[in-house]
């Protein structure tokens, strides 16, 4: 291993662990708060495969609660996403950054540079877990909060397993394709479809085991944080991890490095194509060029594909069937359930014993806001920050242009890929709705898409100010996507608590699902109130961009 | 060549904190001139230039291209200029064609047939991914959006970067022409030769403040030259270490060798009165012995 390497990844990647975990501390600090204050009996008297399917451990207690929902979903999503970030920049970052020459320079084996930089991984994921695991028993000492017998070791080991398994899955994919973007994206695609299914799977008759090939199932199936650590679900992480590592060694020494990161669209592959070239050299040459927003639009296609598709024929069209195959009774409990409780899962409130309500806790709840703000917040952070990074906005700006223009057009390339993504999210939900019969109203199927296009706007937005801000594309899509957990956390639980209530009206989301738009259809004063923040930010942003010198490097 | 000013900068200062990176730089360059711009790394040469382009914004002082306010007419004024940034980047996923294509749409009224004819004179290959070019052939690319709006202004910052020593001259000969048909050309280099070969005058700046500006022939006359000397019999050197500029004197037999700092017609008028010269040989002095002269200066007066 390579000390050097090793050290300065590290230094390179510590602020942003620690300001994760800082920010995991405080919210779980709220979380508790929030529980400490209302009657839990609403969880101890769920039946109990619902309490499993919703991760709430056997006699949960205030604590258990808070942990649970904070680690094991926000906590293992950001720790694993960090570890994702890490492992596709590990080799192909240095090769988009143009790096990985002067690197390999040095009388260095490429197994080495890789090695030193998994072990950084592993090194600051592993101190993450540990200072998440650290920060329970403080967080609950405050509040004076009992911790029971609760496994926190376990739990900690169970997010460093499964977040090094995300970021070695990245890095071997990364190691192979040299593409960063790619590893990124497969991997935080595998990461949400798995999410998604080990939600959905067990409760649909004869379909229980499916949810085991999603390496999700192996972080906290077993509630670890109760039951202690689950040997059996670690082993396969822990395997697949090592594998992986291997896949990522054999790649990174067999393949030719590349030089300056030349990415293949979809259209450059018709261009090359005999039988369209003339018509897509038009389309892929002249047009894609002709316009700001049009390129900054082409620059990010294969973006907007797996993103549409998802939204369109995996969290629409699938979800409609798979709601008639899951069992009926099981779903009769939900409506039962104090509508509050959902806020557990950080759905909003569906009723799941309803077809809308099924398909506002699964596909909007989570899933289209995110795969909105996938698409918005790529586009408004790179807007300008990456424009700046790869040192081209010099040579952009010395046409007779304003930098307001600038700024506007890739703005409105963000609002047509956001656009993009609800009407896919709007089209599959609609064939998803048909197929399974479930007869849920259009209008209210276009009015719920419409307001996720809208909340994933505003954060969208948030990433084009921030850019504009600072020039730089860290800081737009980690602050933007930190405040948007922020966001979706104060409103998840200030419903449960009347003290805190009037705060979910700061976050954005309490106008998005609050009102349940798949069944009372669209709420045209919270669709006024997002588009005006839209508006706010992108204003903000152009004043704050006009004013600043621009960076010569990001 | 006019009286006309093109650029004009007023106590123009940059700070970055505590770095002091352009003080008080005041420079006129004339219409239709070519400036070389010369300064050793981090002097504050693309400082002055991105200040005068708005990219960033000067501490005080202020800056005009074609009498227009650098900053207030930022947008009229790139309506008139032509850019090639220093450490050029372009977009590695469009071809040569799509991005002076996609420069042009920004620009508007680019003339098509003068991109054929610049692309056929700089041998550029338009039709590759920027990415998959060499970064010369990447600088051909940049070099022609720059000229292809026939600008008024040319502000180019080491625009010779990973040109191979023929198109290095093909370039300087389009410089040549371009300023000869009235464009100011701004040229900040480390290519010394080629300054010395176009430029026809040369500012020069240290610690972001301006320690020369002139024409390269009166600097030329400035610069300390080796001069040789072949008398018709022996020379007693003490005679001539006393002149005036005169230093470093050897001499063999009738051969004398010696450095001169001043006016050549000074030196041969004192020489030809004392003595009788069977011939008289100089090595010219190029810029660099000029730019390295006046860093020696400059650093023993600091």
């Amino acid at each position: 291993m390579l000390a050097t390497v090793f050290t300065k990844t590290t230094r390179d990647r510590w602020k942003a662990m620690a300001i994760a975990i800082i920010s995991l501390a405080l919210l779980l600090l709220m979380a508790m708060a929030v529980y400490r204050d209302i009657d839990l009996s609403v969880y101890t008297e769920l039946p109990e495969v619902f309490l499993s399917l919703m991760g709430i451990p056997d006699g949960a207690d205030v604590a258990s609660l808070a942990i649970g929902v904070l680690y094991g979903f926000y906590g293992a999503l950001t720790l694993a996403a960090l570890a994702v970030s890490m492992g596709s920049a590990s080799v192909a970052g240095e090769e988009r950054d143009g790096t990985i020459g002067l690197l390999l320079g040095n009388p260095k084996s490429r197994t080495n540079v890789l090695v030193s930089k998994a072990a950084s991984m592993m090194l600051l994921v592993g101190l993450g877990a540990l200072a998440l695991w650290g920060a329970a028993p403080l967080v609950a000492g405050i509040l004076d909060v009992r911790m029971g017998g609760m496994q926190m070791g376990a739990y900690a080991l169970h997010l460093f397993v499964n977040a090094i398994f995300y970021g070695f899955l990245a890095m071997a994919i990364g190691a192979w394709t040299g593409k960063r973007g790619l590893a990124s994206g497969v991997t935080a695609g595998v990461m949400a479809l798995g999410f998604v299914a080990v939600g959905i799977f067990p409760i649909i008759e004869g379909w229980e085991n499916v949810a085991k090939a999603f390496p999700w199932n192996y972080f906290d199936n077993g509630q670890p944080v109760i039951n202690g650590i689950q040997w059996g679900d670690l082993s396969v992480l822990l395997v697949a991890s090592v594998v992986l590592a291997g896949i990522a060694l054999v790649g990174v020494n067999r393949r030719d490095l590349r030089g300056q990161n030349v990415g293949v669209t979809l259209l450059d592959r018709l261009r090359s194509n005999p039988m369209t070239q003339k018509v897509v050299d038009r389309l892929a040459g002249a047009t894609r060029v002709s316009r700001i927003w049009i390129k900054t639009a082409s620059e990010h296609q294969g973006l907007l594909i797996i993103t549409a598709y998802l939204m369109f024929f995996v969290m629409g069209v699938l979800m409609g069937p798979l709601y008639g195959l899951m069992d009926q009774t099981l779903l009769s409990f939900a409506d039962q359930i104090p509508k509050e409780l959902y806020a557990f899962v950080g759905a909003g409130g569906g009723d799941m014993s309803t077809a809308a309500g099924f398909y506002e806790v699964e596909t909007f709840g989570l899933m289209a806001p995110i795969a909105v703000m996938v698409v918005t917040v790529v586009i408004g952070a790179r807007a300008l920050a990456g424009e700046e990074q790869n040192r081209t906005m010099g040579l952009l700006l010395a046409n007779p242009i304003k930098r307001s223009r600038v700024l506007l057009e890739k703005a409105w390339a963000m609002v047509l890929y956001a656009v993009a993504v609800g009407l896919f999210t709007f089209a599959g939900v609609w064939l998803g709705s048909l197929i399974g019969g479930l007869g849920i109203e259009v209008g209210n199927i276009a009015a719920t898409s419409f307001l996720a296009t809208l909340v994933g706007l505003v954060f969208g937005a948030l990433a084009l100010a921030l850019s504009a801000a600072t020039g730089r594309v860290r800081v737009a899509v980690f602050g933007s996507v930190g405040v948007a957990l922020v966001f979706h956390l104060v409103n998840s639980f200030a419903s449960l608590n009347d003290t805190l209530a009037g705060w979910a009206r700061v976050s954005p989301f309490s106008y998005y699902l609050n009102t349940h738009p798949l069944e009372n259809g669209m709420d045209w004063g919270n669709g006024a109130i997002l588009a005006g923040l839209t508006v706010v930010l992108v204003g903000l942003s152009v004043v704050l961009f006009q004013r600043r010198d621009l960076r010569q490097t990001g | 060549m006019t009286d006309q000013i093109a650029i004009h900068t007023q106590k123009l200062t940059k700070h970055y904190g505590d770095v002091h990176a352009l003080v008080d730089l005041d420079l006129d360059v004339r219409a239709g001139e070519i400036f070389g711009f010369l300064g050793p790394n981090g002097a504050g040469k693309t400082t002055t230039i991105r200040t005068m382009l708005d990219e960033i914004r000067p501490t005080s002082g202020t800056a005009s291209i074609l009498g227009m306010d650098s900053h207030e007419m930022s947008v009229e004024i790139r309506d008139h200029i032509g850019y090639v940034p220093g450490d050029l980047a372009l977009y590695p996923n469009l071809t040569g064609r799509d991005t002076l294509t996609y420069f042009a749409n920004l620009r508007g009224g680019v003339d098509w047939g003068y991109v054929d004819e610049l692309t056929e004179r700089l041998e550029a290959d338009l039709s590759k991914k920027v990415g998959d070019l060499s970064s010369g052939n990447r600088q051909k690319v940049g070099l022609i959006q720059a000229f292809m709006n026939r600008p008024k202004v040319l502000v180019m910052d080491e625009p010779s970067s990973g040109l191979d020593p023929l198109m290095q001259r093909a370039f300087q000969k389009l410089m040549r022409e371009v300023a000869a048909a009235g464009t100011t050309v701004f040229l900040s280099s480390h290519t010394l030769s080629e300054v010395q070969r176009v430029a026809d005058r040369v500012g020069i700046i240290r610690h972001g403040k301006l320690i020369a500006l002139e024409a390269v022939a009166s600097l030329r006359s400035k610069a300390i030259r080796k001069v040789n000397i072949y008398f018709d019999g022996p020379v007693d050197p003490s005679v001539l270490r006393p002149l005036p500029g005169v230093r470093d004197v050897t001499v063999e037999n009738q051969h004398a060798r010696l450095s001169f700092d001043g006016q050549m017609e000074t030196l041969l008028k004192v020489i030809t009165e004392r003595f009788h010269v069977l011939d008289i040989s100089t090595e010219a002095a190029d810029l660099e012995e000029i730019f390295l002269t006046y860093y020696r200066d400059e650093e023993v007066t600091a």
